[in-house]
């Protein structure tokens, strides 16, 4: 099996990818929308004579709304215009950059307005990372509860901190991506974000789990039982010691490969829908579906290349020092 | 899970088989075309609800100060500010507005109530925050009684000169200029100095008419002082009651009152009266609210974004239909079916519960349809490998049905669980995301363990060696 044969090298490939994501997302930072940080966005759509973005930025300078960016965009209709984001605005400003905006061009239109305060943002940051977390103990306690009895050679909670492991790994390779297309391309982070790596997560955690779970049913047919009565204060109890008829990393092996055809179309069907929402699905929903493509590709090479060699690794180095003590 | 040697084939056995498959088949066509009519007919009592940023309109959010509340009461403030804002809201005419409580949840530091206030079809907000931002605002004033007599006389003069081309100016009273349509002096006294309202009706007595609805005002303590102040340095004289800037009565003044109560009567019927009492004795609102996060959405904006929405599931759900159809040609035809059924119960149940569609709902739902094939996959995996170990066909179902349960149910019952917090911590939005995300979790489970397998089951037994042209069929990928 390949995936065991050269676990060292996926291994290899998953720290640095782990660690570059880490730095990147700790250096560069992912940028922050305004669901986040409150503030305002208005968006407008000229259907004519669109007109140049120094001018707009000259006229909403006038405004003295405190700092602000000028963005080019197409809405989805297909008409150019600009998103102008600013601090959280108060009515009569709102209604102030409504009129300087509309004022140029010709068929100008407010397409979308959207103002936070930065009360809901801060709470809605907290909300997310609370969410994040919150998610991840339900998955190693229920993945814990779900393989408890598994015994030897690795215990139920073993798997479950790899799949967190795992999952790490499947959160931070987008969020490292999107953090580069912030700088890039100006990308900003939303709720939708937060929804989508909670997706992946859940994506995530099911693929692992499919792979566990036929380790354990591998588990459970390459084992011998051996039962000895022991005498304790008179009450007979019956203890029952497994070995494996299979070296462990074989019968991981084993259910990776049995397994490999079922993550790879699941993910493959997955990809096709989100691939689609992608190219032709509103902008809205664009970078919810970039971070699902690009989450669902990272949880498919986990949970194959990371998850069992790391299950391996674990059990490799138990009995290590098993034999040393 | 049935047991594997309950595989008895006689003729009876598969025609059961054959009847539920095509009775469950029918099930689906006939919900089918339920929904259709659902979202087709525009009298429908179920249609589609479409969330804001898809119909198009604006999401007000207000933020309740309840720093000066008593915690115990807050629930039942936040109720009566609904209402009250619900009924300040119906004077738009909007269809279907809909105005909603939301509270933080306990992970932020400070507790805090919201109000949110969506009105479909609004975009130019201007209006709506006015009128939920209006106070009832209630004054008292003193008449100036010498101008309200040169008003009188003007008013006259002005009705004879009507048609004549003159003009009426600089009117003056003792040698004063006054201004002729203003002849009320403000007092101070408004309705922030009350303490409370409540309809009464009159009994008859002193000339009133009885059982005329009233509202009855009791002011604060510097109310009452500054009432009694008033009505002390003003005997004899008329004070009149306005609300919203309209004179409702202009009572004489005959000694001081110094209860602190007054009454405000001005011809309404019971209902105002009683509308009247609630909003003054709110002091407008039951808490002080500030408007802190609008949004608004151009309805052809939000059309296009469900347009591409629909667009992108359908593509996105053909794909997977062909795929699942070339790589597991007949299972693979089931699994289509049961991918038909999961996307007409998701829908019904989008219409029935309902489910009220967002963009981000959309998104969730084409994910779930990638998704949900997984447990067909699982099964059908499953299946081949027990067709390859020389089992016969309804044996491997029905294994393979029992071998995959294990990887469905835990896979399944964390991506469920990962959606019950998402719904419990999220806002409106997270919601619906999760809302959608847990029912297509269910659904696919149904489809997949229930109709796949009955459709499965339907078909007739074969072993690996006995038909070529099954085995085919049963087959996979790019084997033969």
């Amino acid at each position: 099996m390949f995936v065991i044969s050269y676990r060292k090298v996926f291994l290899i490939i998953a720290t640095i990818l782990m660690l570059g994501s880490i730095a990147i997302v700790a250096f560069v930072g992912l940028r922050p929308g305004i669901d986040f940080t409150g503030g305002s966005l208005m968006q407008v759509s000229y259907t004519e004579n669109l007109p140049v973005k120094t001018e707009v930025e000259a006229k909403v300078a006038e405004q003295s709304l405190g700092s602000f960016t000028v963005r080019e965009t197409k809405d989805d209709i297909g008409q150019d215009g600009y998103l102008v984001r600013t601090k959280s605005l108060t009515e009569p400003e709102r209604k102030s950059l409504e009129t300087t905006l509309t004022s140029f061009g010709t068929g100008a239109e407010i397409t979308r307005f959207t103002s936070i305060g930065p009360v809901i943002g801060q709470e809605l940051k907290d909300k997310s990372v609370w969410a994040v977390t919150g998610v991840m103990l339900i998955i190693v306690l229920y993945v814990a509860f779900a393989f408890a009895g598994i015994g030897k050679p690795v215990g139920s909670f073993a798997y479950g901190f790899i799949t967190i492991l795992v999952l790490i790994h499947d959160v931070l390779v987008p969020m490292a991506v999107i953090s580069i297309l912030g700088v890039v391309a100006g990308v900003e982070v939303d709720v939708l974000f937060v929804m989508a790596i909670l997706a992946v997560l859940g994506y995530s955690v099911n693929d692992t789990i499919v792979i566990f779970d036929r380790v354990r049913e591998n588990l459970i047919q390459n084992r011998k039982e051996k039962k000895i009565k022991t005498n304790i204060a008179g009450v007979v109890h019956d203890e029952v010691t497994y070995t494996l008829t299979k070296p462990f990393d074989e019968i991981v092996g084993e259910a990776v490969h049995s397994t490999m055809s079922r993550s790879i179309n699941t993910s493959f069907t997955t990809l096709l829908t989100l691939i689609a929402l992608y190219f032709i699905g509103g902008s809205v929903t664009q970078t919810f579906a970039l971070v699902l493509i690009v989450g669902v590709l990272a949880g498919t090479y986990s949970s194959i290349c990371i998850a069992s060699p790391l299950l391996i690794a674990y059990a490799k180095w138990k009995e290590g020092k098993k034999v040393s003590s | 899970m049935k047991n594997e040697s309950q595989n008895t084939s006689s003729s009876t056995d598969n025609f059961l088989r054959l009847f539920k498959a095509v009775a469950i088949l029918g099930v689906i066509v006939w919900l089918g075309f339920f929904v259709y009519g659902n979202a087709t007919n525009p009298d429908s009592n179920s249609p589609f609800k479409l969330g804001l940023d898809l119909a198009g309109g604006a999401q007000l959010v207000y933020e309740a100060d309840i720093s000066k509340i008593d915690p115990a009461e807050i629930p039942a403030l936040m109720n009566v500010l609904r209402n009250v804002i619900e009924e300040r809201i119906n004077v738009f005419g909007v269809s279907e507005p809909v105005v909603y409580l939301e509270s933080s949840s306990f992970v932020s530091d400070k507790r805090s109530e919201r109000l949110v206030v969506e009105l479909p079809g609004v975009t130019n907000i201007a209006d709506a925050v006015a009128e939920i931002g209006r106070t009832p605002l209630l004054e008292f004033k003193l008449i100036d009684r010498a101008a309200a007599a040169a008003q009188e006389q003007v008013l006259a003069l002005q009705a004879s000169a009507t048609g004549t081309g003159a003009q009426i100016s600089n009117v003056q009273v003792n040698g004063e200029l006054v201004d002729t349509m203003n002849p009320y002096t403000d007092t101070g006294l408004t309705g922030r100095y009350l303490e409370s309202a409540r309809l009464e009706f009159t009994n008859g007595q002193g000339g009133q008419l009885s059982n005329e609805p009233v509202v009855s005002i009791t002011f604060n303590k510097e109310g009452s002082d500054l009432f009694a102040e008033i009505t002390r340095s003003n005997v004899g004289e008329q004070l009149a009651i306005f609300l919203d800037g309209e004179m409702l009565s202009a009572p004489r003044i005959n000694e001081a009152i110094t209860g602190g109560t007054a009454v405000i009567s001005g011809g309404f019927n019971p209902q105002e009266a009683r509308a009247l009492a609630q909003n003054l004795s709110f002091g407008a609102l039951p808490v002080p609210i500030e408007l802190v996060s609008t949004q608004t959405i151009g309805a052809t904006l939000g059309q296009e974004v469900l347009d591409k929405g629909i667009k992108a599931a359908a593509l996105g759900f053909g794909l997977v239909l062909i795929f699942m159809v070339f790589w597991y040609r007949l299972p693979g035809l089931i699994a289509t079916i049961a991918l038909l059924a999961y996307v007409v119960i998701i829908m019904a149940l989008f219409q029935f519960i309902p489910v009220v569609l967002t963009a981000a709902g959309l998104a969730g739902f084409v994910l779930s349809l990638g998704m949900a094939v997984d447990a067909n996959v699982l099964v059908f995996e499953r299946f081949k490998e027990e067709i390859r170990l020389g089992k016969d066909s309804r044996q491997a179902i029905n294994t393979g049905f029992s071998r995959a349960w294990g990887a469905i149910r835990d896979g399944n019952i964390t991506s469920l669980l990962s959606a019950i917090i998402l719904f419990w911590f999220g806002t409106s939005v997270v919601k619906g995301f999760a809302l959608v995300f847990g029912i297509g979790i269910l659904v696919s489970m149904f489809s997949a363990l229930v109709i796949s397998r009955m459709l499965l089951l339907s078909l007739p037994s074969f072993t690996k060696e006995k038909n070529k042209v099954l085995n085919f069929l049963l087959g996979s990928g790019f084997q033969k």
